[in-house]
């Protein structure tokens, strides 16, 4: 068998704060192969988020081992994650996340300076990504003379830059109005497909993990623990027009099932 | 795609002259207003003499004064030079250990309150009378300030950006510099400024109490031979020098801070 892009084996994330300890996540397995777009979803405080920080190295793990490409990354305590490791994966945050102290371009270069990716190839891709976005003219404007659709694509392609294998996604789109998070996952399904990466995509919202992913992996609270994991068997290349049809539907209304014992009213 | 609001660089550096004039206009009318008032009342000049009169009378002995104002506005620069990066530096040192931070807060904040000009009789006895040691008093009653808001921002940053940054793996450095740095210079500033007025508060209260030198020293003396016009004079020479400092620091700031409004 395929050695595994991302494997999760029985990762346990405890909090420990002063007045209480936090099971975040508990025992928490999953494998992903190479080139999947894959959802987690369910309703915040679940500790999804968590996964993907641990994966990413942003935080550490208590228990159990996170491997990439079959080699175990989380090294244990405070130890920093290799750069060759990090640099395998882009990071996407729930708000644009940009420094404003930076111009937009200088926003979307900052992993090239800290992975110290120098020279011509690097800048022109810097250049590619802001036009493949619509972002070239706003080059040397200030994050916040731009406004939040445009922040998120720079967020995007940041996340990209220094030409990761994996994106992990942290409801990227969340923050957004309905139309334009409709035309951002269309425009990242587009990007999925030319580039073939590895996408983790967190979300608690059901239409946009039928719509997107592959394979959804449902997350309950109180701890944080996988309640299931659903298979989407619909066709590609994904359309909006696809959320009418009753396979669509009935992925939704199976996934609503899961989930359903939690009030959605009180997600959002 | 969605529109964005065009960049507005052309309406930035475009000056409302209104904001230039009005402040212009506010001191010309209180100039006017002091003098009509002043001697339609027949205020005497011990009380408050008439603006003409302090112009007048301060040029006239601006000779006897000059010594002074170089001495103070010698003292305060340097003192002031040497404040902004003890207290940045301090402050850098401190924010590296959140312990550090916590104990040294009460403590920064004491320092801040403590007026430096009761030390002076105790340096006096450490250290002699050499008037160029007013400088230690306007470093130790300027150093906290900037410590205490440099601090402040230090310890103010977003846990999102420092997830960036280990994201991507960035050293300490690299994430002290670029971000920690960066999210703090408008609190920076807010301390340096408040630091040009903690300069100039201690070098006049210091040579109020050592004496001998300086424009707080030629304020006593023109006030003890009935020199009114000079007194007030000189308190308008201090104001001027705290005036230029804080401005050239503001001009400084906004070519720096681009990002803030």
């Amino acid at each position: 068998m395929q050695t595994p892009k991302i494997k999760f084996d029985h990762v346990t994330k405890v909090f420990e704060t002063r007045s209480q300890t936090i099971v975040a996540v508990k025992d928490y397995s999953m494998e992903i192969q190479a080139g999947e777009f894959i959802s987690i979803l369910g309703p915040s405080g679940c500790g999804k988020s968590t996964l993907i920080r641990m994966l990413d190295g942003i935080i550490d793990t208590t228990e159990g081992d996170i491997f990439i490409d079959g080699v175990k990354v989380n090294l244990g305590g405070k130890k920093k994650m290799p750069p060759e490791v990090l640099r395998k994966m882009g990071f996407i945050f729930q708000q644009p996340n940009m420094l404003p102290w930076y111009t937009v371009r200088e926003n979307v270069a900052l992993p090239l300076r800290v992975f110290g990716l120098k020279g011509k190839e690097w800048e022109d891709r810097v250049d590619e990504l802001m036009k493949m976005v619509g972002l070239e003219e706003y080059a040397n404007a200030r994050p916040s003379e731009i406004s939040g659709g445009m922040l998120q694509r720079a967020g995007v392609i940041r996340a990209m830059v220094h030409d990761p294998e994996i994106l992990l996604m942290d409801e990227p789109f969340g923050a957004l109005d309905e139309l334009t998070r409709e035309q951002m996952n269309m425009e990242l399904l587009d990007i999925w497909q030319k580039t073939n990466k590895t996408i983790i995509f967190i979300t608690h919202n059901i239409e946009e993990a039928v719509l997107l992913s592959s394979r959804v992996y449902v997350m309950g609270t109180n701890p944080g623990h996988l309640v299931e994991t659903v298979t989407l068997d619909l066709p590609r290349p994904r359309e909006l027009s696809m959320i009418t049809q009753s396979k669509f539907i009935e992925y939704r209304q199976k996934l609503e099932s899961y989930i359903g014992e939690i009030d959605l009213s009180k997600i959002k | 795609m969605a529109q964005s609001k065009p960049i507005t660089k052309k309406k930035k550096k475009e000056r409302d002259p209104k904001r230039v004039i009005a402040p212009l206009v506010v001191l010309v009318l209180i100039y006017i207003g002091l003098e009509v008032g002043l001697r339609v009342f027949q205020v005497p000049s011990y009380v408050l003499p008439t603006p003409t009169n302090i112009l007048i009378e301060t040029a006239a002995s601006f000779s006897i004064i000059l010594p002074d104002l170089l001495f103070t506005l010698k003292i305060i620069c340097i003192g002031f030079c040497i404040a902004i990066p003890s207290g940045i530096l301090l402050a850098a040192l401190f924010s590296q250990f959140d312990i550090l931070v916590k104990a040294m807060q009460p403590v920064v904040i004491w320092l801040v309150i403590t007026p430096m000009i009761t030390l002076i009789p105790l340096m006096t006895l450490w250290l002699g009378t050499d008037p160029n040691l007013r400088v230690i008093i306007v470093i130790i009653q300027a150093t906290p300030i900037i410590c205490l808001n440099t601090l402040n921002g230090f310890t103010r940053v977003e846990q999102e950006k420092l997830e960036l940054a280990r994201s991507v793996g960035a050293t300490k450095l690299q994430t002290f510099v670029s971000i920690i740095f960066m999210n703090a210079l408008p609190q920076v500033f807010t301390g340096i400024k408040l630091g040009c007025i903690f300069s100039t508060i201690g070098a006049v209260s210091a040579d109020f109490v050592s004496r001998g030198m300086g424009l707080g020293d030629r304020i006593i003396k023109f006030t003890k031979y009935s020199n009114f016009e000079e007194s007030y004079g000189c308190i308008v020479l201090i104001a001027l020098i705290g005036i230029t400092l804080y401005t050239i620091v503001e001009l400084i700031e906004k070519r720096i801070v681009l990002w803030k409004k």
